[in-house]
């Protein structure tokens, strides 16, 4: 019983680690930075929580297992949280996708607020 | 089949070998952190852009937590937690809004000072460590009695079952009290000077 | 079996510091920084295993909430130009931050 739970837990931290990995390496080499912070998000919702569900199997006391249940619980609220506002600052920041060709920064759709801002400034 | 067998080896290996296994896993890991604090350091110092500082500073203070952590100074972590990676981002943040966005190149001949400076303080407290008794040294004073009476004293006098709190908050309770009372008066201090960003909040938003 | 799950997270933040040193945007460093504490959580998390006392997950547990604080102070930092106040979307920040 033992073993088998040793067994999972090493598969679900190995899983997690590589999660966490392919992340990394999608933030360094994707392109832009939407793109980026797709591969960001792999590594806060997958690859963290396979890494404590891992550490879950092997608790010693109930303590430290509510304690790993809460971390889990704030990263699944905190972290689309923090992605969408990141994501929601670059677009009114008008931070550039790549879509087929090139954009150019003028080129960007800006946020309805921001539209009717320029729209008033004319 | 081969591979439930290693994980069966890996998983079954006896008590004491996982102990020194575990000991030097930690050292490594150790290691690697200062290297990633070190490498963190030399680009803060080497980047012109202010922003790129700030976060970086963040980073570096995640980095230096997960450090003390390593080395067992969970209370030191938790400072750097809440100080490190919090608040002095923010208030970095908010100051380079009252300056310019780039660093400018400074004279060569400006540099000296500095650097005579920082090689003296650093000369000094590197001097001031020899002094210190070595790393867990059984006969340190902190090893030798003061530990030992902390400990056995601790359930009679304060009833915390956490003896660190103990010492920090009944103890040390005014000492405490000075440094609290000494990092409020810096918050306000600080609030102050940035004032300028900060109180103009209310000028925008209608309430 | 920690050691390596420690070992991927610490190589991956290296990889994020890298991203956060290169940039080029604001909200590139922003998003590499919250990824960063992330991966600190988990670090912290994992460490405490490995060392045997995993009463450490207290850390974790703060930095968890901290962390999240932190990116959303900064990114209201730069979308609205102040911390305080309330958050409307009339007059935000026009600097260029490249």
């Amino acid at each position: 019983m033992l073993l088998i739970l040793d067994i999972l837990s090493f598969l679900l931290l190995a899983a997690g680690g590589a999660f966490v990995l392919i992340g990394a390496v999608g933030v360094l080499r994707f392109p832009d930075f939407y793109t980026r912070m797709h591969a960001a998000g792999v590594t806060d919702t997958l690859g963290a929580d396979l890494i404590l569900l891992g550490l879950l199997l092997q608790v010693p006391d109930v303590m430290t297992a509510v304690k790993i249940l809460l971390i889990i619980f704030f990263l699944l609220m905190t972290s689309p949280v923090a992605t969408h506002s990141v994501a929601h600052a670059a677009y009114a920041g008008r931070e550039a996708p790549l879509t087929g060709k090139l954009l150019l920064r003028e080129h960007v759709p800006l946020s309805p607020e921001a539209e009717r801002e320029k729209e008033l400034q004319r | 089949m081969s591979m439930i067998l290693f994980f069966a080896a890996a998983a079954s290996d006896a008590e004491p070998m996982m102990e020194v296994t575990g000991q030097a896993a930690s050292v490594a890991i150790e290691i690697l952190i200062l290297t990633l604090l070190v490498a963190t350091a030399v680009s803060m110092i080497r980047m012109r852009q202010l922003f790129g500082v700030a976060m970086l500073s963040g980073i570096y203070s995640l980095l230096s937590a997960a450090f003390f952590v390593a080395l067992d100074a969970v209370d030191v972590a938790f400072t750097e937690a809440a100080v490190g990676a919090g608040v002095s981002t923010v208030l970095v943040l908010s100051g380079i809004a009252l300056t310019a966005k780039r660093e400018m190149p400074v004279d060569r001949r400006r540099q000296l000072l500095p650097l005579l400076i920082v090689f003296v303080t650093g000369g000094a407290l590197v001097y001031s460590t020899i002094d210190m008794p070595a790393f867990g040294d059984p006969q340190a004073p902190a090893n030798a009695y003061v530990g030992a009476e902390y400990i056995a004293q601790t359930p009679q006098d304060v009833e915390v079952p956490n003896i660190v709190t103990a010492v920090l908050a009944s103890y040390r309770g005014f000492d405490t009290l000075g440094e609290t009372v000494v990092v409020f008066t810096a918050g306000l201090a600080c609030l102050l000077l940035l004032g300028t960003t900060l109180r103009g909040g209310g000028k925008g938003g209608r309430d | 079996m920690y050691l390596t799950a420690g070992i991927a997270i610490i190589v991956a933040m290296a990889l994020m510091l890298a991203r956060a040193i290169v940039g080029p945007t604001v909200y590139d460093r922003v998003l590499a920084v919250n990824s960063f504490g992330t991966k600190t959580v988990l670090l912290l998390g994992v460490l405490g295993f490995l060392t045997g006392r995993p009463a450490f997950l207290d850390i974790a547990l703060l930095y968890a909430l901290i962390n999240f604080i932190a990116t959303i102070a900064i990114l209201k930092f730069f979308r609205y130009g102040r911390l305080t106040g309330v958050m409307s979307d009339e007059n935000p920040a026009r600097e260029e931050l490249r």
